[in-house]
């Protein structure tokens, strides 16, 4: 999967960070930006459901992101750390949800009603803009886990 | 422990069917998240992950044995976080054959045997349960859990079903009465009945329900696909996303085919029935070690098999199964029983002429190839094996004698046709060419006489080609 493939429209993206105990943490991912290649990206999260993920970024800031085409399983996982936390501003909420209304026709494509996917929370969200240090390769596999950046 | 939610309040978000995701870190703080196909509900404290691939959560969780995982409830999409403490991998034991068949069927079915496999079922402890609040914008809408309506109490079901099966005079009729009442009574619309092929190890569709074309005389090599898996197993396989699990069989296949490993690989075997089906159930059908046959049962909606059936049904496989093995048993011995339909003339050594014509109205060619021990009608093809070998018998004994009229008992002492001493199956044998002729050629029928006896009738005039 290239590096690219994660910022496509109808992609499924998840996002982990770890408290100061290593304790994990996860919460669904509603858009991904990168304006630099996947040099850097933002991540936006409902607020309503990212407090765990959110609390690890003040102090651990590391964090793991996967991106997967939920049609046939290409997934890419990308780590960073954390650069900035802060809460969407409003010129950004119609990205947010095209980015979930592209991912909510995906979801149909797969048999998971628009009705069910419709009613997930997505505003007021979170945005957090991740440095990436590593990509790995995730579609599953023999391959997974395999470097690509 | 939350008090609020329990393990068995989330059985619909263990069936699958929209992945889960998990959270793992590292001894040194690096997260890792990825998506897991099934979340396996142990008991009311315990869950169990598959292991397919050594991976990134793998080595995390040898490291630092603590997990997050979201799950997601199909109907409402309502979310679910578990906090994990690894507990052990099982690579051996009933748990660990439990889930080791749905990925065998998957990947038997992907054409990747042996590729994509079981490596163990790590087993966690479950420190916490939280819904998601603020997850959904609107509260989900409760759907009623699937329960039995009215008086159809299980002890009812159970009833009811027996007794239909008890009303069956014969194997012919058994296999019918079966389909109809796991349609009556279940709602399972599309459903199939394959008896065992002991000699060739073969799984054969004997009767269909719900389906345009019946698929009767459709082979499952056993261990092959989902209904071979389920015969190899003897165990009863709940496949409640299957698209979903194809996909992902399917994702794999892609990566170890491009892989420099270079797998050789398996055809994908196509799935009998519906192409868009989205849950399986097949159910073993079996007499201690021995087993008749499986059932299988598919449907569009995911959520079509549940908990509940796959535990009842299982009581209820267990009588077709006995009240099936008697009945093979009963037609066997009655065809034993039955005095030959003619006393036996001394079998001319040589087979049927080349070309034979029978007198009668309409012309059919019936072509038998020696080497594929197949027979044709015109340029379809009929039916093949033993079945074939039977009507070539039989309608090469009424080309040479014009006799019509056959019983069992001469097929059985036959030794050219290749039945199987013991257990030889013929009636469900007879049940399939009969039915292969009223599908595919009914200007020939073999229509049954007393017990043990049958005639051959039909009004074309037959032209017999060997090769």
């Amino acid at each position: 999967m290239q590096p690219t493939r994660a910022l496509e429209l109808g992609t499924s993206v998840v996002m982990a960070s770890v408290d100061a105990q290593n304790v994990p943490a996860c919460c669904r991912v509603i858009a991904l930006a990168s304006a630099d290649e996947v040099a850097t990206v933002t991540v936006y999260m409902p607020i309503a459901t990212s407090h765990a993920v959110m609390r690890n970024l003040a102090t651990t800031k590391r964090v793991a992101i996967t991106a997967t085409n939920p049609t046939d399983h290409c997934s890419i996982q990308l780590k960073g750390v954390t650069m900035d936390a802060r809460l969407a501003r409003e010129d950004e909420a119609a990205f947010v949800r095209a980015r979930r209304d592209a991912l909510v026709d995906t979801l149909a494509l797969v048999g998971i009603p628009r009705r069910v996917t419709q009613n997930v929370a997505f505003w007021p969200a979170f945005a957090v803009t991740v440095r990436v240090d590593e990509m790995f390769h995730q579609t599953p596999g023999p391959n997974a886990g395999s470097r690509l950046r | 422990m939350s008090a609020s939610v329990r393990l068995v309040d989330l059985a619909r978000c263990f069936q699958g069917i929209i992945p889960s995701i998990i959270a793992t870190s590292d001894a040194g703080g690096v997260p890792n998240v990825a998506y897991l196909s099934q979340v396996y509900n142990v008991d009311d404290r315990h869950v169990a992950l598959s292991r397919q691939f050594f991976n990134k959560t793998s080595r995390n969780l040898d490291e630092n044995p603590v997990a997050s995982v979201e799950l997601y409830d199909p109907l409402s999409m309502q979310a679910y976080r578990l906090r994990l403490t690894f507990l052990r991998s099982e690579k051996s034991g009933p748990l660990f054959d439990a889930m080791k068949m749905r990925i065998d069927a998957i990947a038997s079915h992907t054409g990747m045997e042996g590729i994509f496999r079981l490596i163990a079922a790590d087993v966690f402890e479950v420190q916490s349960i939280e819904m998601v609040d603020g997850f959904l914008i609107d509260a989900p809408i409760e759907t009623p859990q699937a329960s039995l309506d009215g008086h159809r109490t299980e002890v009812r079901g159970l009833q009811w079903v027996s007794d239909r099966i008890n009303r069956a005079t014969d194997l012919e009729s058994l296999l019918d009465v079966v389909l109809q009442a796991l349609d009556e009574y279940f709602h399972f619309a599309h459903t199939s009945v394959l008896l065992m092929d002991e000699a060739r190890d073969r799984l054969v569709t004997m009767a269909s329900r719900g389906y345009g074309e019946s698929g009767i005389g459709a082979e499952v090599p056993v261990g092959q696909g989902l209904i071979g898996t389920v015969a190899r197993d003897r165990r009863m396989l709940r496949v409640t996303s299957l698209e979903a699990d194809l996909r992902y069989g399917r994702a794999i296949r892609r990566e170890a085919a491009s892989g420099s490993s270079a797998v050789p690989l398996e055809a994908e075997i196509p799935l009998p029935g519906l192409c868009d089906a989205q849950s399986v159930l097949a159910i073993p059908l079996a007499v201690g070690d021995r087993l008749i046959g499986v059932i299988a049962a598919e449907d569009r909606d995911p959520l079509c098999f549940g908990e509940w059936h796959e535990a009842y049904l299982e009581i209820v496989a267990n009588q077709i199964a006995l009240v099936m093995d008697r009945m093979i048993d009963r037609c066997d011995k009655a065809a034993d029983d039955a005095a030959p339909v003619q006393a036996p003339q001394p079998a001319p050594p040589a087979p049927a002429p080349a070309r034979t014509r029978v007198a009668a109205r309409r012309p059919l060619t019936l072509t038998y190839y020696a080497h594929d021990e197949a027979v044709f009608a015109g340029t379809e093809y009929l039916i093949r094996n033993i079945p074939a070998k039977i009507l070539w018998k039989i309608v090469g004994e009424t080309a040479r004698s014009g006799r019509t009229e056959f019983s069992n008992r001469e097929l059985r002492v036959d030794a050219s046709l290749g039945l199987p001493p013991v257990k030889d199956n013929l009636e469900s044998r007879l049940i399939l060419l009969r039915k292969r002729l009223q599908e595919k050629c009914p200007e020939l029928q073999i229509v049954p006489l007393a017990r043990g006896r049958f005639a051959l009738r039909t009004d074309a005039t037959l032209e017999l080609v060997e090769r």
